[in-house]
């Protein structure tokens, strides 16, 4: 007699159900980006047809590019310059905002004192109240302190909504990583800078890079306060993006800077994924 | 070579005081056990010798130096942690050749001494693996070496045979007890476990609730505890009251007891007798058994532990643990004799 096939729970293969849930979710996030890609290439693309009636590829003489990329990649797009400003706000966040969340989390996670917990929830006040609020009374401020539409002013409003996520993370890196190994570097003779270079960093480095890449993300796609604060001097991706479809209608090069929005981010994913999963750090904590 | 002395040494932290007062010497090369529960603050004594703590009150001398207030970086001191907090990224080279780089010895002697370390703890083809590659055994043995390297004047362990298995335990107390010896060096380790003190230390401290309750060799702490809480500490089981005379003779419930010689002519008084279980004498008969100190009971439990067997004895309304080597084994119901000698009987006085 034959044994019967062992089935187990834990099986490496997925059911159709999972297969299908899989779909389902992989459709629900890639798929607002085939009509952006449709619509990038199409030359005339009117209502209700379900495709566009002229694609670009027809009409190749009467311009080189597609019509939207054509606009997209000229000056007039001026995405180049919001793509510099949103690269440069978002990079100068992250390093001020890992320089106050690096100390504040280490304290949060080893010491305790009275009206931690009041503090804690005080840190995640920006998260609660809204955006439009914070903006606001931010620009009112701004106004009188000159800071409105300059790249200080920007850069101060999204550390705002940063931090809170930042302490959340490295706080938890921290809880991780144990007192005993700084004590052991201090034993064993380091000092102060040698203790933080040699061995905190390097053991921080994983949740440092998750919390920069998120800040990063984050700074890059915040739209309202960078557009109450920026007063149109200062364009940045989200901003440019809200002036193309403001009038209501998505066209062409809307939806190429749309598409082109999203490039950085999936860059830096790309580039920061090996970091988080390195192997010897995946490694090494457990024991 | 480095004498170790704690004077007056107390330790708050805020409205908890963790020492009380503690005063201890260690000579030098000497290897001494903190033994005690858990939250008695032996720990924080080896932190406050070690420089991570500093004393509320008196002081810390190294070879006579106060070195109270020498921070950690400076005391020259070793450390190896219960959980032997290997740097994880770094690997075994870079680990223990630590202490010297951020000293900044020159790179020929740090491969030099680090050559020499590694054949120590004989972990020189290991030199490229990474911490979370090692088994425990070699983790600790990694921890040892990179507190060696720096030569330290004195080594710190906390808790060093708590984390192996049984096998490996024999195996590193062989191993850390040699190398001890080997070097001379002052070493001081905390444990909650009282075999481990005692098959490692010269000396064993036990501290109580913030204070030093003895200081001892450890078959002096094991057969002659000085309070009732050291003795159940070190698991004594036979404790009974007694009434001692001025001729030395000592009135249990169960049985008059001979005592030894030194327990003569003391007057008399109310303490404590301590039966430890392994020097008493299991009898099947009575004519075989001397006619001092040897009383009558019956087998009522037995456990066996493979080398050695226990048996609950109950003699009138007490119950007594006998340990025996299990050469034989006697049934549960079985009349016995139990017969110990007056001079391995340990008395702790009422007060104490």
């Amino acid at each position: 007699m034959r044994r019967r096939k062992a089935t187990s729970a834990l099986n490496t293969r997925l059911s159709p159900f999972q297969k299908i849930y899989l779909l389902l979710f992989a459709g629900f996030i890639l798929g607002p980006f085939i009509p952006l890609i449709i619509q990038s290439f199409a030359f005339r693309w009117a209502w209700p047809d379900l495709l566009p009636s002229t694609w670009w590829l027809e009409q190749r003489e009467k311009s080189m590019l597609p019509l939207a990329w054509d606009y997209v990649l000229s000056p007039y797009s001026r995405m180049l310059e919001a793509t510099i400003n949103t690269v440069f706000i978002g990079l100068v966040v992250t390093v001020i905002c890992l320089a106050i969340c690096l100390p504040a989390a280490r304290v949060l996670a080893r010491e305790n004192f009275r009206g931690k917990p009041a503090f804690e929830f005080f840190l995640s006040m920006p998260l609660i109240v809204p955006e439009a609020a914070i903006g606001i009374a931010l620009l009112m401020i701004f106004i009188r302190l000159g800071l409105a539409g300059s790249y200080i002013g920007i850069i101060i409003a999204h550390l705002i909504p940063t931090i809170p996520y930042m302490i959340r993370m490295l706080t938890a890196v921290y809880q991780g990583l144990g007192r005993d190994f700084e004590e052991q570097a201090m034993i064993l003779g380091a000092n102060r800078w040698q203790v933080l270079r040699l061995v905190t960093l390097p053991m921080l480095i994983p949740g440092v890079v998750a919390g920069a890449l998120f800040t990063f993300l984050v700074s890059t796609n915040i739209f309202l306060l960078t557009f109450f604060l920026g007063q149109g001097k200062i364009i940045t991706l989200p901003t440019l993006l809200f002036s193309k479809i403001a009038g209501g209608t998505l066209d062409a090069s809307a939806a190429g800077i749309t598409l082109l929005v999203t490039v950085p981010g999936i860059i830096l994913l790309l580039v920061t994924e090996r970091f988080i999963k390195e192997e010897a750090f995946g490694k090494g904590f457990g024991n | 070579m480095t004498k170790v002395q704690l004077k007056g040494v107390r330790k708050d932290f805020g409205a908890f005081t963790a020492i009380e007062n503690i005063d201890l010497e260690i000579a030098s090369g000497e290897l001494v056990a903190l033994l005690g529960p858990s939250g008695c603050g032996k720990t924080t004594t080896l932190r406050m010798i070690s420089g991570l703590e500093v004393p509320s009150f008196g002081s810390i001398l190294f070879d006579d130096k106060d070195v109270s207030e020498v921070p950690v970086q400076d005391r020259n001191v070793g450390m190896v942690f219960q959980r032997y907090a290997l740097f994880p990224h770094m690997s075994v080279e870079k680990n223990v050749a630590f202490g010297l780089k951020v000293r900044g010895t020159p790179r020929p002697e740090i491969e030099e001494r680090l050559q020499e370390i590694l054949d120590v703890v004989q972990l020189n083809e290991f030199r490229h693996r990474f911490p979370a590659q090692l088994s425990g055994g070699q983790m600790q043995r990694v921890a040892i070496a990179r507190t060696l390297i720096t030569k330290p004047s004195v080594l710190m362990m906390d808790e060093p045979l708590a984390n192996l298995d049984t096998k490996l335990r024999g195996e590193m107390r062989r191993f850390i007890r040699a190398l001890q010896k080997r070097l001379g060096i002052t070493t001081i380790f905390v444990t909650h476990d009282q075999v481990e003190a005692m098959e490692l230390a010269d000396r064993v401290a036990v501290i109580f609730e913030g204070h030093l309750a003895q200081y001892d060799a450890p078959d002096a702490l094991y057969q002659r505890p000085n309070s009732i809480k050291i003795a159940d500490f070190m698991g004594a089981t036979n404790i009974f009251n007694a009434k001692v005379d001025a001729s030395g003779q000592a009135q249990t419930s169960f049985t008059t007891l001979k005592l030894g010689p030194d327990e003569i002519g003391q007057g008399s008084r109310n303490a404590s007798v301590i039966l430890r279980s392994e020097v008493i004498d299991l009898l099947l008969t009575a004519e075989e058994a001397p006619a001092d100190n040897t009383f009558a009971g019956v087998v009522t439990a037995r456990e066996f532990f493979g080398a050695t067997v226990n048996y609950s004895v109950t003699c009138g309304e007490e119950k007594i643990i006998v340990t025996e080597q299990s050469r034989r084994l006697v049934e549960i119901g079985q009349q016995v004799w139990l017969n110990i000698q007056p001079d391995r009987i340990w008395l702790i006085p009422e007060a104490a």
